[in-house]
Order: structure tokens, then C-alpha cells, then sequence
């Protein structure tokens, strides 16, 4: 630990500079990103990379595959950035490229099927089975959160890659539909599904 | 007015509904209790929902957590000192195994073999006065000083190498390998060849000039010699052990290495792990996981999928690509890390050089991450007050010590402080213990009804490597300030001064070492002769 301090007390021209970054609004750190300024690019990377990583961790199945996907995420950002225009707010925007970076990765690995499975009638109306609907948020509020993950995680798919853009990455049916390429109201289908299978999964589970 | 259905609701509860409907939806609402109710739980839901979302799985908190995790010290020390006991075992097996010449027996005093051996001659050499068994003797301790020093210069490198997590991972296999490895496919021959044709089925542990592996090896390779080459496939992990590693095949496990110099142009699919003077990965080479290493100089120019944590002390070039992070330690005074214009580095940089410019990153290289670069500037001990506060108590503590030895037992420490004088007979002597006691124990030991004398002369023996320093130190005072009278007061006073002045001396770099080993042979040679020459009257009575 000794090590660790003596560093700490060295000069630190590097860090210093880092500290500097860490004040500048995110609009200033972007304008030098855009300029392909290491730093800037590694303060976007100190600041996103928590989220970046907790959608990759929600949407593949291992932490491996997630640490492959944000590392991933952020060399395409070097890469790109010019291309984010700024019509919407930056972290919406890398969270629409992060759930890419993971869709394209699911798609990759079972390359013969398509990744979504295709909803038979989307646009159908689904009735509720049960008559209490809420049985989710009742698990939720009375049990561990870990367990709403471990459901979340057991979901097929198909419904859990919808449900982490909807609820992570808070994105519109519109957009998740773009990413998916699926129609709307395939994607209000899945959504709702999803929410069944895991009303289902969570009330297993507590039994 | 018919109520809505639960999809519709959720559709609403997202802000997913086209507006006429939803606000045809939300006059519904005002007078329907029941899709209220329907609504709110559902709103409740979607909360929830996005709360468990954001708070990560147990395992991955944060992906920055992991790599910063640090084990203590203490369980560092001990994996270590087992991963050189098994090691150590590893390499006495394969002696005993070559049928080498008796003169070299030495290496191995943990062998049952040794020790029943030792024992006969011991009583032997009681019964007769034989002078034989000193070779037998002197062989032992051989074998205890090149173990210890293993495990000493382990414990030295990983104080100042800090193990990452993966470092765990290769002690724990290092300690498993110990105990399979007396069932192993065994060949040993100046050249071991397996060639394409062969597949071995079993781990195959292989010793010789030249290891060649052309075929298939279902289990791990354990491979000794000047030369390890694998051209073809290795199902399990490689453990090698040569002056030169070339890994041209697949190796489908881990890879740890203790070579001069290291290869790899082919495939591997787990990490890496090793020591070597000179590291190069090789353009064509791709590592599936990560590398944890500490070399001389390094090359890296193929693909590491995960991250790489290494030490060096010349240069380190990176020229191909790493998926995570690149952690790296350089201690040299020249030379230093540099990435080229072709390098990718998925994650962090982090950095501990000498030098500010001993880092060079060429303006092409790629690092997604952050970049932190920093200047280890090594802190003497003396500027840290702990340090003042230690030396201060151990200073009081034989101070302390030395005065009540000169309360309870005047005669016999003020005898010893003088046969400090008796200088290289006492350094002699003082030698002999320190290697011969613990030598002593191990053989009294070794019989049950011995053991507890064992411990008490483990007991006895440390408390005279403690009081060493205390004879010498009142010796040295009562050189130096020639008390007239011998009082108590002067013998304190003298042990004072003698104490600072070994106290302080001890702390010179290099020769402080050697003087402190000096003063421990010194008092206890005092020590031992003075108990001799206490315990002879007694004996002739």
C-alpha cells in the first residue's frame, strides 16, 4: 500500500489534468472529444462507463460479453464521435449505441436465426390473465430487488432486450423498434410480455 | 363506458399512446375506479422495475471495482510461500526422478527417503564419533538455504509486484499441480519429442535438452528444459520451465511461464501468466483472456482479448491490441512503455514509471479509457513517523529486555556480553547455530516423543536471535565508553549506546544487512559458547 501513497505524493501532471476535465460541463468536454482530445475522450469514459456497462450487463448474458461490449462501445466513440449531432442528449445517444453495440453482438452469435423472434401477432391485444396485475410490483416492493434481476436476467431474449431498452435506457417504442427493426406495436407486445413472463418468474420464485 | 385492457393501460403508463386516445383514456380514468387502481399499480410496476434495473447484479457492481481488488498481505504472503513449496516440490520431484548423482541428493532434504536416511546416520555417527554424517548435515542445509531463499526472494518480488486477482488463480494451480504430479505421463530424455502423430492422453511431464510437442496433449504439459517448443496442441494448461519458450501451436488452457525467453505466435485461449527476461507476443498470436506478467522487456504486437497487467524493467512495446485494460509498472531508469501508432487498448491505461517521458504514445494509438500516468517516486522509510514510532518501542523493548537480564541473571549476561569478544570464534560459532538449530529441530521432530523438545528449542533459539543484539550492544557500549566501575548503571548505559549505534548502522543500505546478520551470529555464538561453558562443570561433576 506503501506504493500506492508514495505515488500519490509524486508529480502528477496527468492527473492534474484529468482533475481539471472533471469540472468542465459536458457540452466543453464534448467540443474537445470532437477534437480527438485523449483526454476528453477518457473523462467521457470515467463518466459513462457505469451506465454503459450496466445496460451491456442487462442485455447479454455474462459479464464477460458486457465488459467485451462497453469496451467496445467506447473505442467505436472514439472512432464516431463527430457523428453525434447533439439533437438529443448525449447519454440518451450512447445508450442508443451501446444497445446496438449489444443487439449487433446477440445477432453475431446466433448468426443463422434472427435475433428476435418474430411475434406472431404483435399488434393483437393481450388480455391480462390474472385479475391482479400488479403482482410485480407487489414481489418488488415486499422481496429483494436481486430478485427482480435474476428474473430479469432468466427472461428469454426476445422479451428482456426490449424491456432493458424500455426501463434502462428509457427509450421510445419508436426507437427500440428502429434499433430492433420492428414494428411499434411489436414492441409494445414484447414489452407487455415481458412484464407477464416476469409477473410469472417472480411469483414462482416466491413460492 | 367499457373499461380498457391491462395492454392498453401499460401503453398509457409508458406515454407510448397516441394523444386522442390517451386523452380519451384519461377521461375514462376520472370515473373508473378500477383502471385507476390498474393504472397506478402499473406506474408503480414500471418504478420498480427501473429501479432494479439501475442498481447492477451483486457480481458486477462496477467494472472498475474488480480490477482495483487488492488481497491483503498476509494471504499474499502465504499463497506465495505455498506456491514456492509447491514449486519447490515440483523441481525435487523431477531431481529425484533423473536418478542424479548422490552428491546432489541435497535438494532434496523433504524426501522421506533424505530424512530416514539423515536419522540413521545421525545415530551412527553418535554411536561411532563418525565424522561422515557432517556431509549428510551440511547437505541438509543446503537444501533448507536454497528453499529458503526461494521463498524469500517470492515473498521480496511480490511485496514489491503486487499479485493482481489472477495471480490467485495461478498459485492455486501451482499447489494443484504438486500433489497430481507423482501420476503423470513421465518422459525424460535429452530430446522428449511428441511428434504430429501422437496424441498423449494424459498430463505428460517432460524433462529434457529439448521438449518438442508436434501432436496432441489431452492434458496439461509440464515442461523442463533448455528449449520448450509447442507446435502443435495443447488441450490443457502449459506450465514451463526453460531457458526458451516457443509457443507456435494452440495451447487451449492457461499458460504459466518461468522462462528465460518467451514466445507466443500461436493461439491461446485462456491467459498468461509467467516470468521471463524477455516477453514477445508475436502479430499472429491471440491470447483469449488477459496476460499478468513480469519481464525484462516486453513485446506485444499480437491480440489480448482482456487485459494485461505487467511489470517490466527495460522496455515494453505495444504495437497490437488489448480489449480491456493495459495496467503496467516499469522500473527502469531507462527504456519505458510505448504504444504505437498501430496499438488498441479497449479500456483504462494506467501507468507507474520513473520517468514522465518514459511513456510514449504515438498520436495513431487508440485508448478508449481514461490515460493515467504515474510518476512513482520512491519515498525513503525515514520520512514516515510510523517508522520513528516503531524503531522507538523496539528500541525500549531491548533496552528493557537487556535490563532485566541484568536484574535476574547478572553472572551469565554479563559472561556472554564478554565472550562477545572472543570475535571470530563467536561469529563462527554463531553461524553454526543459526544453520544447525533449526536442522536440530527438524530431525528431533521428525520422532513424536521429540516434538515438544523441538518446540522448546524453537522457543530458546528465537529468543537468542532476539537477545544477539542486546550482548552485542552492551559489548559494543563497554568498548566504547570503558566503564570504570561495573555497576548496573553502567551496564545500562553502555547497552544504551551500544544499541543506537547498531540501531542506527543497521539502517545503511547494503552493509546495515550485513551487520545486523553479523551482530545475530555474533550473540548467539556468545550465547552457545557461554552455555557451553556454564553447563561443563555441571557435566564433569
Amino acid at each position: 500500500m506503501d506504493a500506492k501513497r508514495n505515488m500519490a505524493k509524486g508529480p502528477q501532471p496527468r492527473e492534474g489534468e484529468a482533475r481539471r476535465m472533471e469540472g468542465l460541463d459536458l457540452e466543453s468536454v464534448l467540443v474537445r472529444a470532437r477534437g480527438h482530445d485523449a483526454e476528453a475522450m477518457g473523462e467521457i469514459h470515467h463518466r459513462y462507463v457505469r451506465r454503459v456497462f450496466g445496460l451491456c450487463r442487462h442485455m447479454l448474458d455474462s459479464r464477460e460479453s458486457a465488459e467485451d461490449a462497453t469496451s467496445e462501445v467506447f473505442l467505436k466513440l472514439q472512432r464516431n464521435i463527430e457523428s453525434y449531432d447533439g439533437s438529443i442528449p448525449f447519454p440518451r445517444w450512447l445508450l442508443r449505441v451501446a444497445g446496438n453495440q449489444c443487439i449487433d453482438f446477440l445477432r453475431r452469435r446466433r448468426r443463422e436465426r434472427q435475433v428476435m423472434v418474430e411475434v406472431e401477432d404483435g399488434a393483437a391485444v393481450i388480455e391480462a390473465t390474472s385479475s391482479e396485475p400488479s403482482a410485480l410490483s407487489t414481489v418488488i416492493r415486499s422481496a429483494e430487488r436481486e430478485q427482480v434481476q435474476a428474473a430479469i436476467a432468466r427472461l428469454p431474449e426476445n422479451y428482456r432486450v426490449p424491456l432493458v431498452l424500455r426501463y434502462y435506457s428509457e427509450l421510445s417504442y419508436d426507437e427500440i423498434g428502429q434499433q430492433l427493426g420492428l414494428q411499434r406495436n411489436h414492441v409494445a407486445a414484447l414489452i407487455f410480455r415481458a412484464k407477464q413472463e416476469l409477473r410469472r418468474k417472480l411469483a414462482q420464485g416466491s413460492k | 363506458m367499457e373499461c380498457y385492457s391491462e395492454q392498453i393501460c401499460a401503453i398509457f403508463v409508458d406515454d407510448e399512446l397516441p394523444a386522442d386516445e390517451a386523452r380519451l383514456l384519461r377521461n375514462h380514468l376520472a370515473s373508473c375506479q378500477r383502471c385507476r387502481d390498474l393504472v397506478d399499480a402499473l406506474r408503480a410496476e414500471n418504478r420498480a422495475l427501473s429501479e432494479s434495473l439501475r442498481e447492477l447484479p451483486e457480481e458486477a457492481a462496477s467494472p472498475e471495482a474488480l480490477s482495483r481488488w487488492r488481497w491483503s498481505r498476509t494471504w499474499g504472503d502465504l499463497a506465495l510461500l505455498a506456491a514456492v513449496l509447491a514449486l519447490g516440490s515440483i523441481i525435487l520431484v523431477w531431481f529425484d526422478e533423473l536418478n542424479i548423482p548422490e552428491a546432489l541428493e541435497w535438494f532434496n532434504p523433504f524426501s522421506p527417503n533424505g530424512l530416514t536416511n539423515l536419522l540413521f546416520n545421525l545415530s551412527d555417527y553418535f554411536a561411532r564419533g563418525d565424522t561422515a554424517m557432517l556431509t549428510d548435515y551440511a547437505a541438509v542445509i543446503g537444501g533448507l538455504i536454497f528453499l529458503s531463499l526461494l521463498g524469500g526472494s517470492a515473498l521480496l518480488l511480490g511485496r514489491r509486484w503486487r499479485l493482481p486477482k489472477s495471480g490467485l488463480g495461478l498459485l492455486i494451480v501451482l499447489l494443484m499441480l504438486t500433489l497430481p504430479s507423482f501420476a503423470l505421463d513421465r518422459r525424460h530424455a535429452e530430446f522428449v519429442t511428441v511428434p504430429a502423430s501422437e496424441t498423449v492422453d494424459d498430463t505428460l511431464f517432460a524433462a529434457g535438452t529439448t521438449v518438442r510437442i508436434e501432436g496432441v496433449i489431452n492434458g496439461d504439459l509440464l515442461a523442463f528444459g533448455r528449449t520448450v517448443e509447442v507446435r502443435g496442441t495443447v488441450k490443457g494448461d502449459l506450465v514451463s520451465f526453460a531457458k526458451r519458450t516457443v509457443v507456435s501451436g494452440s495451447v487451449e488452457g492457461r499458460i504459466y511461464n518461468f522462462s528465460g525467453s518467451f514466445d507466443l505466435n500461436g493461439q491461446l485461449a485462456h491467459s498468461l501468466y509467467g516470468f521471463a527476461q524477455s516477453l514477445h507476443v508475436d502479430e499472429r498470436a491471440h491470447v483469449g483472456e488477459g496476460i499478468v506478467a513480469a519481464a525484462g522487456e516486453v513485446s506485444l504486437e499480437g491480440e489480448v482479448k482482456r487485459s494485461v497487467d505487467m511489470f517490466f524493467s527495460g522496455n515494453a512495446d505495444v504495437s497490437g491490441s488489448i480489449g480491456r485494460d493495459l495496467t503496467v509498472s516499469g522500473a527502469s531508469r531507462e527504456g519505458g512503455l510505448t504504444l504505437t501508432s498501430t496499438a488498441r487498448v479497449g479500456g483504462n491505461l494506467s501507468a507507474h514509471v520513473r520517468q514522465l517521458n518514459h511513456v510514449h504514445i504515438a498520436d495513431g494509438a487508440t485508448i478508449a479509457g481514461k490515460r493515467d500516468i504515474q510518476v512513482q517516486v520512491r519515498e525513503s522509510q525515514f520520512t514516515r513517523p510510523r517508522f520513528y514510532f516503531h524503531q522507538a518501542i523496539w528500541f525500549a523493548a531491548a533496552l528493557l529486555v537487556g535490563f532485566l537480564g541484568l536484574l535476574l541473571f547478572p553472572g551469565f549476561f554479563q559472561a556472554t556480553t564478554q565472550a562477545v569478544g572472543s570475535g571470530w570464534l563467536s561469529l563462527g560459532l554463531g553461524l553454526g547455530v543459526l544453520a544447525g538449530v533449526p536442522v536440530a529441530m527438524i530431525v528431533i521432530g521428525v520422532t513424536l516423543v521429540g516434538l515438544p523438545i523441538s518446540l522448546m528449542l524453537l522457543a530458546v533459539y528465537l529468543t537468542a536471535i532476539y537477545l544477539a543484539k542486546v550482548w552485542v550492544g552492551a559489548f559494543l557500549g563497554r568498548i566504547l565508553l570503558k566503564p570504570s566501575g561495573t555497576t548496573k548503571g553502567d551496564w545500562v548505559l553502555g547497552l544504551l549506546v551500544g544499541l543506537l549505534i547498531l540501531t542506527i548502522v543497521g539502517f545503511i543500505p547494503y552493509l546495515g544487512g550485513l551487520v545486523r546478520f553479523g551482530v545475530v551470529c555474533l550473540g548467539l555464538g556468545a550465547f552457545a559458547g557461554q552455555l557451553y561453558r556454564a553447563s561443563r562443570p555441571a557435566i564433569t561433576a
